[in-house]
């Protein structure tokens, strides 16, 4: 239980359903006095989650988890990027922290089942996307153990977000109306750099100036590190040229930044790395649909090799922007997360 | 739960006692609502039972009434004479200087961290392993001339007895004002400030059966304090503000029960306690009782478990029925250990590992055996856990 609004009407749901809840809030970080207010992980949240606890007449604890977020998600993060690539650490948070070590302390508990907040359907042992089209969070639970989804309940998958606020004001939660946080937990006020720079060296190559480069291999300037930058990004590029400029890849070893046109930002295969099954995995020629960002489409792609952990997949039309470290999410029939892994080399564009 | 949970955390917080929420009751209603500062018969009236409460804690704790300075609770009044002694020394133009031993409650060292911000100077004193005050480390702080010393009598956390007569001497000796923060030995000890060359004392009455939002400084020295905050003169000037008059009168009624029973129910509880500990360690035989070297109150008993998380044993015990504490209950859930058994050098995985049994007037030896009962099937439980997460 964040302290949100999701994960309080999922509480909700199961008590009304007859299961005996216990509710957690996972402290994840700690910022101490520099960061006086969280969305999530404050004090605020955690005073909400263990309102509306007692408001449903349930159990509440506070399970710390920093060490193991820490270990697992924000040294990885900083990793990530300081191989130019752009992670999701909420994939992170899924697979190693919520879904691993918080479902420890609910064996511990003797409880049956793991229930969350996320906008997805875990049904017989597979999972599928949220019915609710604009808040579908299946993208980011690919990585989960797959003996796991037999264990999670979704009381909010089936349902759309304006639902879920009418259920908590019916119930007269104190999460009934929050703002919805969409910032990443332990980035304050969306500085991912700033907590690049807590982390890493002054000198770190991720945070020191670089080349810029077009595609053909012309410098044109200088960066201000390459962690600053995101494949498909505009912002923060010199200005000047006859067509808008996007960032079309990193290449860390020789910490440039290349740019190039809208055209080059087409890829048409994917590799995926870490990759997890959520169902019978794909042979060579097995066809699926990949989403290969949050709020992107998913399209029609195959599988052209499998093995050691690494998927390629050819896709039917181009995508724009496919991203090292961002996540590659198979779909099948009925929306059924069939597995993912971590984008690795952005297919046939750009390095 | 079938059967109803049992309450081993007196040292957080105590029930109301019957007699005491009747004492307090005509002082919030018609009766006796009246404003104390008023001429009225209703201010009168409320101004009787205020001086009543006065005449009650001091006798209590062997102070003369006109000492008792009634507070919001403990943290006020550990404020109040950290702070106050702070802004009195810089007044007669002496050192601002807190001397605080390491194990104090977070009042007395959040408040001696304010004097810093305030222009003056903090010393922290060590303890020994036992939890004891490192008297030469006394002995030097007072070299300095500090305003004042602050030393709790027993330590709430893991129970230890200091040797107050002692560290009071010296500090009289020195001409140096004391504090002790008598929270925790009030009620449990023989407390007889009559006999102590303290300057000033800390009690809270929810820790006695009197309910939170309560406490008194005693102040035998007008001039060793400032007030900390100002208003309308009330109580000699040092705590202004109309008077909480039914918690006084709470607190006093709560205060002379104690007092009176001090005797009877410190045996009863050492003996509880002794149960406790000794079942505890029949089921847990790796276990570790904090402080076990030193003397210790009758009330509470510091255990840590090898390899398992105090959070973790809490909440396992909760779901079980069992109510404890995790060493001192911290609002933000966070997860640090303890800075008494830091500062007493138990080693962190025994920190992490600890928890707080504390008894109260209504501790039964039911309790104890309900308490001694769950213990290891939780230990287990607890230590599976840590095995698959791992240990910081």
């Amino acid at each position: 239980m964040s302290g949100g609004v999701d994960s309080s009407v999922a509480a909700a749901r199961l008590v009304e359903q007859g299961y005996e809840v216990v509710g957690a809030t996972m402290k994840l970080f700690c910022y101490g006095d520099d960061v006086p207010d969280r969305p999530c992980c404050s004090l605020d949240s955690i005073n909400d989650a263990r309102d509306v606890a007692h408001a449903l007449g349930i159990a509440h604890y506070v399970l710390n988890l920093e060490d193991r977020f820490d270990l697992h998600v924000i040294q990885n993060f900083v990793s990530e990027y300081s191989r130019g690539r752009t992670p999701i650490p909420c994939v992170r948070c899924n697979s190693f922290t919520k879904f691993r070590d918080l479902l420890a302390h609910a064996d511990a508990l003797d409880c049956r089942y793991i229930a969350t907040g996320h906008y997805a359907v875990a049904r017989d042992g597979a999972l599928f996307r949220g019915d609710d089209p604009l808040k579908d969070q299946s993208y980011f639970l690919w990585g989960i153990d797959p003996a796991v989804v037999e264990r999670m309940l979704t009381p909010v998958g089936l349902i759309t977000k304006a639902e879920t606020r009418a259920i908590a004001r019916r119930l007269g939660l104190v999460t009934a109306d929050k703002p919805e946080s969409v910032e990443i937990c332990f980035v304050p006020d969306d500085d991912y750099v700033g907590v690049l720079e807590r982390h890493l060296p002054a000198d770190a190559p991720a945070l020191s100036p670089g080349p810029l480069v077009t595609t053909a291999g012309e410098l044109i300037g200088e960066h201000r590190g390459y962690a600053r930058y995101t494949i498909g990004q505009r912002k923060g590029l010199p200005g000047g040229a006859a067509e808008a400029r996007y960032v079309i890849a990193i290449r860390p070893e020789r910490r440039e930044v290349v740019v190039g046109g809208v055209e080059d930002l087409a890829g048409h295969r994917v590799r995926l790395d870490e990759v997890n099954w959520l169902a019978d995995p794909l042979e060579p020629g097995g066809e699926c649909e990949v989403q290969i960002r949050h709020r992107s489409r998913a399209v029609p792609a195959t599988v052209v090799s499998a093995g050691g952990g690494s998927l390629d997949l050819a896709l039917a039309v181009p995508v724009r922007a496919i991203t090292p470290g961002q996540s590659g999410v198979m779909y099948g029939d009925g929306g059924r997360v069939l597995g993912g892994g971590v984008i690795d080399v952005p297919g046939d564009g750009g390095a | 739960m079938t059967r109803p949970p049992v309450y081993l955390d007196h040292a957080a917080t105590t029930p109301v006692r019957p007699a005491v929420l009747e004492a307090m009751l005509p002082y919030l209603t018609a009766q006796a609502f009246g404003n104390p500062s008023s001429a009225h018969r209703f201010g009168r009236a409320a101004r009787a039972g205020l001086e009543q409460a006065r005449r009650e804690v001091a006798q209590a704790l062997g102070a003369e009434p006109n000492q008792v300075v009634f507070t919001s609770g403990g943290t006020e009044a550990d404020n109040l004479g950290i702070v106050g002694a702070a802004l009195a020394a810089r007044e007669r133009g002496a050192t601002m200087c807190a001397v605080v031993s390491a194990i104090e409650h977070k009042a007395i060292l959040s408040a001696a961290h304010a004097v810093c911000h305030l222009g003056g100077r903090e010393v922290v004193l060590p303890v020994d392993q036992h939890g004891r005050l490192e008297l030469d480390a006394l002995d030097q702080a007072l070299a300095g001339r500090p305003a004042v010393v602050s030393v709790m009598w027993v330590n709430n956390e893991v129970g230890v007895v200091q040797p107050i007569g002692e560290i009071a001497g010296r500090c009289e000796q020195a001409g140096v004002a004391f504090h002790t923060d008598a929270v925790q030995a009030f009620g449990k000890l023989p407390v007889d400030l009559a006999t102590l060359a303290c300057t000033l004392a800390t009690i809270s009455g929810h820790k006695i059966g009197a309910p939170k939002g309560i406490g008194a400084l005693v102040v035998r020295d007008r001039k060793a304090i400032e007030a900390i905050i100002h208003g309308g003169g009330q109580q000699y000037g040092l705590r202004p503000g109309t008077e909480n008059v039914a918690g006084a009168v709470a607190l006093g009624r709560a205060a002379a029960l104690a007092a009176a029973e001090q005797g009877t129910e410190a045996e009863r509880l050492r003996a509880l306690t002794d149960e406790l500990a000794a079942r505890l360690r029949a089921g847990v035989p790796d276990l570790v009782i904090n402080g076990e070297g030193a003397e210790r109150a009758p009330h509470v008993l510091s255990i840590s478990v090898p390899g398992a998380d105090s959070e973790a044993l809490l909440m396992h015990l909760d779901l079980a029925g069992v109510a404890v504490s995790s060493g001192s209950a911290c609002s933000t859930g966070a997860v640090e250990p303890s800075h008494v058994l830091v500062a007493m050098g138990v080693p962190r995985d025994l920190a992490l590992g600890a928890i707080r049994l504390s008894l109260g007037r209504d501790s039964t030896a039911d309790d104890v055996a309900r308490a001694a009962e769950v213990m290891p099937s939780v230990v287990a439980k607890v230590r599976k856990l840590a095995g698959v997460l791992g240990r910081a």
